[in-house]
């Protein structure tokens, strides 16, 4: 009988191949121009994670003085990585420790995926795609030299042994290395066909980025390559300084005349910016007519508010007794509204009590009362420097900068006052930006003016941490949070990756 | 009153006839001591009154009489209340004191059954015999037939573990899923259900956890067919259920035999004339516990709350008395060529929860049909069902639980709740009106699933027999959920919001079996057994969620009329995926003239989930036994066996694919000005994925002395899994995606499990049966999860199981740690004499001693979530008519971690939630919840599970054309003795909620756990 099963259906009798309807393999996608295409986007979306509530935007702002978490009595305690992350006390199996990592690495990965993919194929439609992954892997690895500093190198996707640590150095000159090789590479253009990808332009301005910050990378400054990094972008002539601050951040900001590189978020097609979220109150449901509730967790320190002098354009004007603000800033603060702007938003579950002692009116304070654990569910002012949609989505369909020409401009300034703390280029560059601010000039640049006003232009950008530490100030005492060792301006590698790579080595203080 | 004459007994004669009439009508037959020695009591004899009233006349038909003696055949004595019954029909009798029977058969009788407890059942030819006589052998039970997948064994000559339950012994009630008829049965076997949702499935858990990966279900196998699901038998068409146990009985199954078997036999009509039974039942559920928290009054006296000015009991609100029926009938009969059984069952069950509930309709159909002179035997079983559930919101249960008592459930007169259909509502986080939640939106589901298959068997000589068997199965579920546009619970912000789930499942069995069945010199029976099965799944389905109505009218009926597609935030998915399992098996059973047995079985399986180069495993069993009273003469036993068993089991990859690399959807891709849909990586390739391998040693003693009337087993396991299938970080690069599958885990597992049958004779023909049924499960080892090979490792530990919002999320429960057992609650320690420090912060101890109270450093284990032991202790009385059941069923050993303690006991959360009774022994407490061993509890209980009454009718007074009434009254969850203070202490075998621990994370009470219920059921059997 089996004898009769095995000559009448062997093949069927024994066949254990699997076969797939809902997913693909390599083998059978990846043929067409058009799955060519979407193959690059892989290497494009795993930007979409920059902004993830426990990946890269965490780790640049709430670890810095701009944005903090609080722990608003029973919300937002979340076994207090929040707090560590901003007192700078966070550990290697925190959120936010693996999920930049594995945001930053899936990109290396996609990048690595594609690289191979495409030099197997020998296709022309794709030959001009590998220079472009080369140097959007290299933007990754900015990123990655920048947060964990000393990093494996991984450049073959045939490779399988787990790679070893290369030192922060080494991570430089790859860097480095790479960006330089393939610019001439990637496309020159600066239009539609290049929105949201890497052309010549992002290049340079990545590069601008590695110089500016060289000094905290390798130990020794490149100030001069920063400046002229920053000066053939705005040579270029591709870009100008818009008359409206908002008009980079506002719904629509695609059309921005700054943007060099933005990552495209939309509520449809490209979820993953949900500062909305974040920010707001469940009250502010009503506000904009929101389609979920917000989680009521993310706002500024108020030494960083305070740090907008009041008629700063980017500050804006705190709501009244009387109405929302007319004027639209980076912060919503004072009494909530609904979305007619006619009925002030009570809390009304809420009597007075230890998180709320105004009782039911629902009032954003500046002030935050303490880190934790009873923090006021008012407390702090809200980011809105993005612009939130009435009736709009969990996800935001704003564009997020990755580097923006007032940026370049700010970061020529500061590279030319690095080499010549009276340079008169730098001081009229920082001024320029000022001046759209609606701000007085400054006489003269110092460290502190610098600093500070890069916070308040590029506020919500994800360069606070990185900026503090290049002025030597990230470990230093502010509120909620003591001085900390200069060793906490790396993150520790992640323990999941440690245990599963023996290659890896842990940074010094963890 | 007391009768001792023989008049007086042959009335009662007649009254157990009738008993016993009913009970074989109802395929219920018990081998209780049907004495002659009987109370009547007054009860009885009103209820006959009450019957006799009723009844009007009996059937008459051409029929003669038989008379004879049935005896002992070791001593010749005459058996007392032996059951004599005409084959294949409800007609029967009992033998008097003398042994002596006399019964009016139908002229067409052609053969009587005669059975009594303890002694082989005999079937013996009457041709044209007014007089027989029958000599009955002891020893029965041990020839009762066990049914060990692919075939069946005396209970004797079984070496392996393997368990059996008769219909006779399931669990009564409101059953209305096939696992509750075990519950309690079955030493090692452990089935939860943590509180009463009638659309909640049950966990089953044999032998405790010896996967890290894999399933932990035990395979079901429902009439030869693999891979069943237990709900999808009618619990009333089950005739028995037989568990495999160890790995020397569950090898024949392979890959899928690790977790345990359990084989469902449904009943099959007898040839003889025709039987129809009927049986009616009404259940009443209440709520059996609620979690105490503030009663409106309280809450005001509390303080520190907002007083909204209304009482409200919103546990009250949310429950109501389910009332369910359930209603069936059957008919079963046949020749000698053919017989069959068909049955239909209705059922209405309304869970405690307003608006949870099913209504289902089963139909089964199973024939056999023998020909070409008996050579040919061909088997059908057709069965299909169809049921509508109404599943609810879980969340309602937690709202409920947290909202605030002084909220009214509506309030028409402000128009501020104008909006949400004048349900009040507070603006905060995560926080509803439960009542407006299960009012305002609708989740239900359909149900429909057909199974069909047959069997061909033919003889090829008297020996060797082969077969073929054919079936395929097939259910579709379909769920819709529709959000209101009114319900500020999803459905306001949304616009009304409208989601369909379809999924379709489908399976094929194609099988091949050779049967050689002789006995050699010696005394020696020998049976070979060798097949080939070949098995093929379809899973597929699709899900579309749209928003923004203009209109509640439609449900989740008209998905068009939602506007989220034309603005692109409607969601669309669907998949389908296959697998394939083939196979080839065989098996000997060798039995040494009653002394000596032996079983070995082989399996070689392929499944298309393992990876290419590992599509084939072999898992070879082998069990010995001996019978020491047969062998050596011991004396005082009836029985002793001995038997050891050693068998090599596996447990599948849980999910097709995962051995390829594969790539799915990945966002989409801003590209010259539009955004094209981009594909990324899904998993990482692994060839040497495999099935995990557990190999089991298990030894017993099976025993039976006082004439049988005491029996038992006791065994003893240890199993070893190797390379389980454990989800790993890996790096990345060189890896394309951060997780990948390997088979690494080493897990120890190991207890002990008793067994005992006690029959007592109370006199005057009652009796009283004692079962128990007990285990002692040792608590699950994690004795490695490295391969430094293939540089795999969980870093000594990993923690998971996070408790979650508000305010807990980053706190995980469970550390799974190398050399550690299984399932340990991790947390923080707080001081039990003093949880609360004098300054109000809670009191933590300083667990590594370093001087200071750190959140992560001072976390330890607090507890563990398995139980130790497991019992079920069965009473069963047969006095008189009446037949009465007591089932305590118990658990303990096992902690828990009650979370609507750990957020909603701090009393400063009154001022958002309502808060628990408990606050007040924490009252100087102003940290915020935290979690910590403080909440975590002991959650041992016992528990009277079921009681029931059962009175039948004596025939004599029986209304015309009845052969069986039977009334009874049941109650299920009566008293639970604990010290646990959530709503439930049953085990949580599985985390569900958060986790992506899974069964890894045993023992956390959720907030959304549906309450239990106490329930009562009224019913009656008929048969005719």
């Amino acid at each position: 009988m089996l004898a009769f099963c095995m000559i009448a259906f062997m093949p069927a009798c024994t066949d254990l191949e699997e076969e797939l309807f809902s997913e693909v393999t390599a083998d059978n996608f990846f043929q067409t121009e058009d799955e060519l295409i979407s193959a690059l986007g892989a290497a494009y979306t795993s930007l979409y994670g920059y902004m993830g509530t426990t990946n890269y935007w965490a780790a640049q702002e709430v670890s810095s003085d701009e944005m903090v978490v609080p722990t608003r009595g029973p919300d937002w305690g979340d076994g207090g990585h929040w707090v560590r992350l901003h007192q700078q006390l966070w550990t290697a199996e925190d959120p936010t420790t693996g999920g930049t990592w594995n945001f930053l690495f899936g990109g290396v990965n996609s990048c690595n995926r594609l690289i191979f993919q495409f030099e197997e194929l020998g296709n022309p439609l794709t030959d001009p795609f590998i220079a472009e992954l080369k140097a959007l892997r290299a933007i990754y690895y900015l990123w990655l030299l920048d947060v964990y500093g000393n990093v494996p190198i991984s450049t073959d996707f045939t490779d399988t042994n787990p790679p070893a640590t290369s030192s922060r150095a080494e991570v430089y000159n790859f860097v480095e290395s790479e960006l330089t090789a393939n610019l001439a590479g990637v496309s020159a253009n600066v239009d539609g066909t290049t929105y949201g990808r890497v052309n010549q332009m992002v290049v340079q301005a990545a590069l601008a980025n590695l110089y500016l910050n060289a000094e905290v990378y390798k130990g020794s400054p490149e100030w001069a390559k920063a400046a002229a990094a920053c000066q053939a972008i705005i040579t270029s002539g591709n870009y100008s300084v818009e008359g409206d601050y908002f008009a980079n951040f506002n719904i629509g900001n695609e059309g921005s005349s700054e943007f060099i590189m933005a990552i495209p978020y939309d509520a449809v097609f490209a979820g993953g910016l949900n500062i909305v979220m974040q920010t707001l109150s469940y009250i502010n449901q009503e506000t904009y007519n929101l389609a979920a509730q917000p989680w009521n967790g993310w706002c500024t320190l108020e030494a960083f508010y305070d740090s907008y002098e009041d008629g700063d354009l980017r500050k804006g004007q705190a709501n009244t007794e009387e109405g929302p603000s007319p004027v639209r800033g980076n912060f919503l603060v004072g009494p909530q509204w609904d979305v007619s702007g006619k009925v002030r938003l009570q809390d009304a579950g809420t009597a007075a009590s230890g998180t709320d002692p105004d009782g039911v009116p629902f009032t954003f304070r500046s002030e935050i009362n303490e880190l934790f654990p009873e923090a006021w569910r008012e407390a702090g002012a809200r980011n809105v420097k993005f612009e939130i949609e009435v009736g709009g989505q969990p996800d935001m369909s704003n564009d997020m900068p990755i580097f923006r020409y007032s940026d370049i401009l700010l970061m020529r300034a500061e590279a030319l006052w690095r080499m010549n703390p009276n340079d008169a280029e730098a001081l009229d560059l920082v001024n320029q930006i000022r001046d759209r601010a609606g701000v007085a000039p400054f006489d003269a640049l110092t460290a502190e003016n610098l600093l500070a006003e890069r916070g308040r232009e590029m506020f919500s950008e994800c360069k606070r941490r990185t900026d503090l530490i290049r002025f030597d100030k990230f470990t230093e005492e502010w509120w909620g949070k003591s001085a900390q060792e200069d060793c906490k301006e790396l993150f520790p590698i992640p323990k999941s990756q440690l245990d599963a790579n023996s290659n890896l080595v842990q940074n010094p203080c963890y | 009153m007391m009768f001792y004459s023989k008049s007086a007994c042959r009335k009662r004669d007649k009254l157990f006839k009738d008993a016993f009439l009913f009970i074989t009508s109802f395929n219920l037959l018990t081998k209780s001591e049907y004495c002659m020695k009987l109370k009547v009591d007054l009860l009885s004899r009103g209820l006959l009154t009450l019957i006799l009233a009723i009844a009007i006349s009996s059937f008459t038909f051409a029929q003669r009489t038989l008379t004879g003696t049935i005896t002992d055949a070791n001593g010749g004595e005459a058996l007392i209340s032996a059951t004599v019954v005409v084959a294949g029909t409800a007609i029967g009798t009992i033998t008097d004191f003398d042994g002596k029977y006399s019964l009016e058969v139908p002229a067409d009788a052609t053969q009587l059954e005669v059975s009594y407890t303890g002694y082989a059942t005999q079937t013996v030819d009457i041709g044209n015999l007014s007089i027989v006589d029958v000599a009955l052998s002891a020893g029965a039970i041990l020839d009762e037939i066990v049914v060990t997948g692919y075939g069946t064994q005396k209970s004797k000559e079984v070496t392996g573990s393997i368990t059996s339950v008769k219909a006779e012994d399931f669990n009564q009630g409101n059953v209305n899923d096939a696992s509750q008829l075990l519950q309690g049965k079955v030493a090692g076997l452990v089935i939860a259900r943590p509180g009463a949702n009638p659309n909640g499935g049950f966990n089953i858990r044999l032998r405790g956890l010896s996967t890290v990966g894999a399933s932990t279900e035990p395979l079901i196998v429902i009439d030869g067919v693999l891979g069943g699901d237990l709900n999808s038998v009618e619990p009333q068409d089950i005739a028995s259920i037989d568990v495999l146990k160890d790995g020397s009985a569950a090898a024949i199954y392979g890959t899928r035999g690790a977790s345990g078997v359990i084989l469902i036999t449904t009943k099959r009509g007898v040839a003889g004339s025709s039987t129809v039974t009927v049986n009616s039942q009404v259940t009443f559920e209440a709520v059996d516990r609620v979690v105490d928290v503030l009663s409106a009054d309280e809450y005001r006296a509390f303080g520190g709350g907002n007083d909204r000015g209304s009482s409200t009991d919103w546990f009250d609100e949310l429950t109501d008395t389910g009332v369910s029926q359930i209603h069936s009938i059957s008919l079963s009969g046949g020749n000698k060529g053919t017989t069959y059984r068909i049955s239909g069952n209705y059922r209405d069950v309304k869970g405690i929860a307003r608006t949870t509930g099913f209504d289902r309709l089963n139909f089964r159909a199973n024939l056999t049909q023998k020909a070409l002179n008996d050579k040919l035997t061909v088997t059908a079983n057709l069965a299909t069902s169809r049921a509508d559930a109404s599943k609810g919101f879980d969340d309602a249960f937690r709202y409920a639980t947290i909202h605030n008592p002084t909220s009214a459930i509506r309030d028409v007169n402000n128009p501020e709740f104008d909006k949400w259909d004048g349900y009040q509502q507070e603006v905060l986080f995560d926080y509803f009106n439960p009542v407006a939640i299960i009012e305002q939106n609708t989740n239900t589901q359909q149900d429909k699933t057909i199974a069909a298959n047959i069997r061909g068997d033919y003889a090829l000589t008297d020996a060797l027999s082969v077969g073929v068997f054919y079936s395929q199965q097939r259910s579709n579920e379909d769920e819709s959920w529709y959000y209101d546009k009114n319900s500020f619970f999803v459905g306001q912000n949304r616009n009304g919001l409208a989601r369909k789930f379809n999924r379709e499942e489908e399976d094929q069995l194609f099988r091949l079996e050779a049967n050689y069945n002789t006995s050699l010199e010696g005394n020696i029976d020998l049976k070979v057994l060798a097949g080939y099965e070949y098995q093929d799944f379809a899973f597929s389905g699709f899900s579309v969620q749209g928003g923004d109505f203009l209109s509640d009218a439609f449900g989740a009926n008209n998905l068009a009329a939602s506007n989220d597609f034309a603005n692109g935030l409607g969601q669309i998915f669907s998949y389908k995926n296959t697998n394939k399992l083939i196979s080839f098996f065989g098996r000997v059973n060798l039995n040494f003239d009653d002394k000596f047995f032996a079983t070995a079985s082989v399996r070689r399986d392929g499944s298309s989930r393992f990876g290419a180069d590992e599509k084939w495993g072999l898992f070879p069993a082998v069990s010995v036994g001996t019978d020491l009273v047969k062998v050596a003469g011991i004396s005082g036993f009836d029985q002793l066996k001995l038997r050891a068993g050693y068998g090599v089991t596996g447990a599948n990859v849980g999910e097709s694919y995962l051995s390829l690399q594969r790539f799915q959807p990945a966002g989409n891709f801003f590209f010259n000005g539009g955004f094209v849909p981009s594909y990324g990586p899904a998993s990482n390739p692994n060839p040497n994925l495999k099935w995990e391998t557990k190999a089991d040693f298990n030894v017993g003693v099976d025993f039976a002395v006082l004439d049988y009337k005491l029996t038992g087993s006791l065994e003893y396991y240890n199993s070893t899994t190797n390379d389980g299938i454990f989800q790993f970080n890996v790096p990345v690069p060189p890896n394309l995606f951060p997780l990948t599958f390997f088979n690494v885990a080493e897990v120890n597992n190991s207890g002990i499990e008793l067994a005992l049958n006690y029959n007592v004779d109370l006199g005057s023909g009652n009796t009283w049966q004692i079962g128990l049924s007990g285990s002692r499960q040792f608590v699950p080892e994690l004795v490695s999860l490295t391969d430094e090979e293939r540089g795999v490792s969980l870093g000594g530990f990993r923690d998971g199981a996070n408790l979650g919002s508000p305010g807990q999320n980053g706190t995980p429960l469970v550390r799974l740690e190398e050399g550690q057992p299984i399932g340990q609650l991790w947390g923080l320690v707080v001081d039990e004499r003093n949880p609360v420090k004098e300054d109000g912060t809670w009191n933590f101890l300083d667990v590594d001693g370093d001087g200071t109270v750190d959140d992560l450093k001072d976390r330890a284990v607090i507890g563990n979530g398995f139980s130790k032991y497991n019992f079920g202790l069965n009473n069963s009385f047969a006095i008189g008519n009446l037949d009465i059941n007591v089932f305590f069923r118990g658990v303990l050993g096992h902690d828990m971690i009650n979370t609507f303690r750990a957020f909603y006991e701090a009393p400063g959360a009154i001022a958002a939630y309502n808060i628990l009774s408990t606050s007040a022994d924490i009252s100087n407490l102003v940290d915020q919840p935290q979690f910590s061993s403080y909440h975590v509890e002991d959650a041992s209980f016992v528990k009277l599970d079921n009681l029931t009454i059962g009175y039948s009718l004596p025939s004599a007074n029986l209304p015309s054309g009845f052969s069986k009434v039977r009334l009874y009254v049941t109650g299920q969850n009566l008293f639970t003795i604990t010290g646990y203070s959530g709503v439930s202490p049953e085990p949580r075998l599985t985390d569900e909620d958060f986790s992506n621990f899974g069964s890894l994370a045993p023992g956390i009470d959720r907030r959304n756990t549906y309450f239990s219920a106490r329930g009562f059921t009224f019913g009656v059997n008929l048969g005719f």
